[in-house]
């Protein structure tokens, strides 16, 4: 048995990623949903966008087969998974589903998970670190997104900057759970794993090429595991020492020897190197989460969808560290060449989309012709990086080279009442 | 001339003041070990804020300043020493005892540097003064920044113990992290383009020499070294079995930031306990993992630590038992202190006799071997032999341009010195730069690219005969910008594949002028912008490593490069670009 079409539906979510994907069968579709989440909505479109599509996912998928899989756990990519209490949600509603399977990376196997206050003893595994490291990032998001909120002194692109990183980097401990018991099969892949996957969609090979786990990556990343697990464990406490914050404010360390401000200012002698440090401050929160939020999206899974002579490649937000495990594969090296429909890397980042992968897409043309690639990129500008340090999501480099050498579909392109657009590909 | 206290006597020229001697995890009987050191006297204003550090206790988390500390004045009574007789409890919660550790801390190391060369000694940041920051923020770091003339200590919770408790670890109580981060400060005065992206040497250089500068001058105080030698106050015998390699190797004397390093063993601290318990005889120099420089200045800090232990211990041998395999405590902690001192202003001498850009920890060896022959020209401590062995043991030998016994080549070219005037020579950039120019073919500088000498600077010791000796060293500069293309085809430089031919590359070379007395070039210690083979492939593999390390062209965010660094310790790497 094998599909003779798949059609693949981008929704609108912002900025985040929703794509299903429906393989039609002799007799019956087919469906893989894979990532729903958002992290901040366009004007004008409804509030519970969430669940209109969620919705429509039900409509499309009532009765028949579906696996769902979860990239990473970044907000933008999960948080559509979340249950609230009061019914309904999207989360409930897609687990209503009764998806007979859901994949996620190796990292969120609960197996590995650790209730850990610190970081692990030596002599555990180092994936159980990378794991407790993971999770210590996490808090470490929280830790910063309260002190973004808390203070008073950063630029108003700084500050949105600072939550929105913040908070895409916050555990979603709703979707999570939801996630974890949503589905009877429950897979956590690393690169070169086989998958149920397969069993579901007959006829189509699945590779999935990331991430790699701690042993498949380099010599030095394995070593360093134990170090990063206790650094982002102090990191995650470090302000424990001020106690907790109320009323957005904390205590400082000596209550007994503070200097008292006069109209709000401190010591005109102190004035010049507090604006300093507190630009410092801002400018290490700023390095922390996105050296944080880097290490999770190289968590993603990268699936390469083969049926014939179409290939499909869903690299959820991974990075050049996640990427080059796989780029160091001559085999692997030569599926993508043969590339026909790419999910743009990390909302268009320019990093999600490394040269060496761009590169090696075969079927990128400027001219028009039935062969040529198909780019469906999930985005929503403004949100992610900034434009001065040419880290702006989506890159515009990024972006003109998609445009000039692949059809691309981009979720900005929608108007606010569309809810999603619709990709086809003759399978046959 | 009288002063103003009225007297024609000089007024005091050091006061003592109580620093915590390590961390406050080191005790002896359940207290923490102090130490009083000398620093440099000076009427100061609150902060302290004195006339090279200047130290506000703001925390930029808690959005709060700390009250200063004030130091009495010597002109209207006596210096005095505030927490001399203060209880541990008030050491630990008294921000203005914080405020008194760090400055004491850096005020000696500053003076120690100064000391050992003879002259004042710049910071590497703009101005005289500069910025302590004891509290600065909530986070497991501590580092230099430059762009902010400023030093930042950061504070952090522990780990809970097995009790479930916790407490807060202030990285500038620890001896060893303020006495690093000043050597930042310090060597970036010296030598600032060794904040450059180049070798992983280089890199590696400004870690481990902060390093070894920390756990050498904990040996010039007797009563930390005696008690953490057996874990006593005082006596007068010492057990000779303490004495012993192994035992001396791990005490907390060669263990950098044991607070710290228990709670962040890889952030700090772990790092020497680690490094002298390198087992040497290994490759590490091409070990990959020994290419990151924070791993990489482990190196150094190995060789130089265990030079040291070997020169104490053979110092140890001739002290004889007095009864029962005891030994004259005060001998042995003297002789510690000795090696330390002669080795220390080794190091720091050193620095001067090394090539501006580009180096290599090959050239440090050289350079520091060139300094003891210049003092000690028989080597009768056997302090170089002591130097070569531990270098080779991890890998590390004299550079290729030096002697056969590792010391720097003498210059013995004929040089124009008519054109320029020997007191010009001897402080004044454009006069050097007249030399330079005027002898580019004999200094073999070549004629293309920008040069500037960038510094020209006394240093005083006293000579073998007990004379005062003046040299002069200069640092000049060479700077290139051509396009990957014309370096691949007109240089015949091996430019990695990845670089496109038309992006411009910015290459350096340099080297120090040192002038003997007479302003006679004594030496000339270079990198060479492109004068050879050697020097092609060094450019080369500096393109390779930057591009590899995705440095290249990056924006010279240096206050942001140190704090980087500090967190790629912990293995915590940020992406460039």
């Amino acid at each position: 048995m094998k599909p003779s079409r798949v059609v693949i539906i981008s929704y609108q979510v912002g900025f985040g990623d929703c794509f299903l994907l429906s393989f039609e069968y002799p007799n019956e579709q087919r469906h893989v949903l894979i990532d729903f989440g958002s992290t901040g909505l366009p004007d004008g479109v409804p509030k519970n966008q969430l669940e209109l599509i969620a919705n429509n996912i039900a409509e499309r998928t009532k009765d028949q087969r579906l696996a769902v899989v979860a990239t990473h756990r970044h907000k933008d990519h999960i948080s559509g998974f979340a249950t609230k209490k009061q019914r309904p949600s999207s989360g409930k509603t897609i687990a209503d589903l009764k998806p007979e399977l859901v994949l996620q990376p190796w990292t969120e196997d609960p197996k590995l998970a650790v209730d850990a206050k610190g970081p692990l003893p030596p002599g555990v595994s180092l994936s159980a670190h990378h794991v407790s490291s993971l999770a210590a990032m996490q808090q470490v998001a929280g830790a910063i997104f309260s002190e973004v909120k808390r203070v008073r002194y950063l630029s108003p692109s700084l500050r949105q900057e600072l939550s929105f990183m913040g908070e895409n980097n916050l555990a979603n401990l709703d979707a999570v759970e939801n996630l974890m018991t949503m589905s009877a099969t429950r897979e956590y892949a690393k690169a070169g794993d086989k998958t149920a996957l397969e069993d579901l969609l007959p006829g189509i090979k699945i590779d999935i090429l990331g991430p790699p786990s701690i042993e498949q990556s380099e010599k030095i990343t394995k070593q360093r595991s134990r170090d990063q697990d206790e650094f982002w464990h102090l990191m995650a406490n470090a302000a424990s020492s001020l106690g907790p914050t109320k009323v957005q404010r904390v205590a400082p360390l000596f209550p007994d020897f503070t200097v008292d401000r006069t109209a709000g200012r401190f010591p005109i002698d102190a004035r010049w190197i507090i604006s300093q440090a507190k630009r410092l401050r801002a400018d290490q929160m700023l390095r922390l989460v996105r050296i944080l939020d880097n290490v999770l999206n190289n968590t993603s899974l990268i699936l390469l969808f083969r049926c014939g002579s179409k290939s499909l490649l869903f690299p959820g937000d991974a990075q050049i560290e996640n990427w080059s495990f796989a780029l160091g594969q001559a085999a692997v090296r030569e599926k993508l060449k043969k590339v026909d429909l790419y999910k743009v890397g990390h909302h268009g980042s320019l990093n999600a989309t490394p040269k060496s992968l761009w590169d090696l897409f075969d079927r990128k043309s400027v001219e028009d012709n039935p062969d040529r690639l198909q780019t469906l990129m999930s985005t929503m500008a403004h949100k992610h990086g900034d434009e001065e340090r040419r880290t702006e999501v989506p890159r515009q480099t990024l972006v003109q080279a998609l445009d000039r050498q692949s059809a691309l579909f981009t979720t900005q392109s929608l108007n606010e009442k569309e809810l999603f657009h619709e990709t086809s590909l003759d399978l046959s | 001339m009288r002063n103003v206290k009225g007297t024609r006597h000089s007024l005091r020229s050091s006061r003592q003041l109580s620093i915590i001697a390590q961390d406050p995890s080191v005790k002896v009987d359940d207290r923490i070990v102090r130490a009083s050191i000398d620093v440099p006297a000076e009427e100061l204003l609150p902060g302290p804020r004195g006339y090279r550090v200047v130290v506000v206790d703001y925390d930029a988390t808690a959005n709060a300043l700390y009250q200063p500390a004030s130091l009495s004045s010597g002109l209207e009574g006596e210096y005095t020493d505030p927490f001399q007789e203060a209880p541990d409890e008030t050491l630990l919660s008294d921000p203005r005892f914080h405020a008194q550790n760090v400055y004491a801390i850096a005020m000696r190391i500053l003076a120690r540097f100064e000391f050992a060369l003879g002259r004042r000694v710049q910071w590497g940041c703009e101005g005289h003064q500069l910025n302590i920051l004891p509290h600065a923020f909530a986070e497991p770091n501590a580092f230099y920044s430059r762009d902010d003339r400023s030093l930042f200590f950061g504070y952090f919770e522990s780990f809970p113990d097995k009790q479930d408790n916790t407490h807060t670890v202030f990285s500038c109580l620890s001896h060893d992290v303020i006495a690093h981060e000043t050597t930042h400060a310090i060597l970036d005065g010296l030598r600032s383009r060794y904040l450059e992206p180049s070798s992983p040497d280089q890199g590696a250089f400004h870690e481990g020499l902060a390093d070894v500068v920390a756990l050498l001058s904990i040996f010039a105080l007797p009563d930390v070294v005696g008690a953490a030698l057996d874990g006593m106050a005082g006596g007068a015998l010492i057990d000779q079995a303490l004495l012993e390699r192994d035992t001396l190797a791990n005490s907390v004397l060669f263990r950098l930031a044991d607070e710290m390093g228990q709670e962040m063993s890889g952030v700090r601290g772990c790092a020497l306990r680690h490094s002298i318990k390198l087992p040497p005889g290994k490759n590490y120099m091409d070990d990959p993992e020994y290419q990151e420089v924070h791993k990489r200045g482990e190196l150094l800090v190995a060789a130089m630590l265990r030079s040291f232990l070997d020169i104490w211990i053979s110092r140890l041998n001739r002290i004889g038992t007095i009864v029962d395999g005891q030994k004259d405590r005060s001998l042995v902690i003297e002789e510690g202190a000795r090696a330390a001192d002669h080795l220390m202003t080794m190091a720091i001498r050193a620095i001067d006799y090394c090539p501006p850009i580009d180096l290599s920890f090959s050239d440090y060896l050289s350079a520091l071997l060139t300094v003891d022959r210049e003092v000690v020209p028989d080597d009768r401590y056997g302090y170089r032999g002591a130097l070569l062995a531990n270098f080779k043991d991890f890998g590390i030998f004299p550079s290729k341009r030096a002697a056969a016994d590792g010391t720097w080549l003498r210059c013995d070219d004929e040089m124009i010195y008519s054109r320029t005037h020997f007191d010009s020579m001897l402080r004044d950039n454009e006069e050097v730069f007249r030399f330079v120019w005027e002898n580019r073919r004999t200094l073999k500088i070549g004629d293309i690219g920008y040069i500037e000498v960038q510094s020209v600077r006394p240093s005083v010791r006293i000579a073998p005969d007990g004379f005062v000796l003046r040299e002069t060293i200069a640092e000049y500069v060479q700077v290139l910008t051509v396009t990957a293309g014309e370096l691949r085809q007109d240089f015949n430089v091996d430019v990695p594949d990845g670089i496109r031919f038309w992006r411009p590359l910015r290459l350096l070379g340099g080297g120090t002028l040192i002038f003997d007395e007479y302003g006679q070039l004594k030496y000339q210690i270079a990198n060479h912008l492109l004068k050879d083979r050697g020097d092609k492939k060094r450019q080369g593999d500096r393109l390779a490593y930057l591009w590899k390390q995705g440095l290249l062209d990056t924006k010279n965010d240096r206050a942001g490069n140190f704090s980087a660094l500090h967190l790629a310790r912990s293995g915590v790497q940020e992406r460039a670009g």
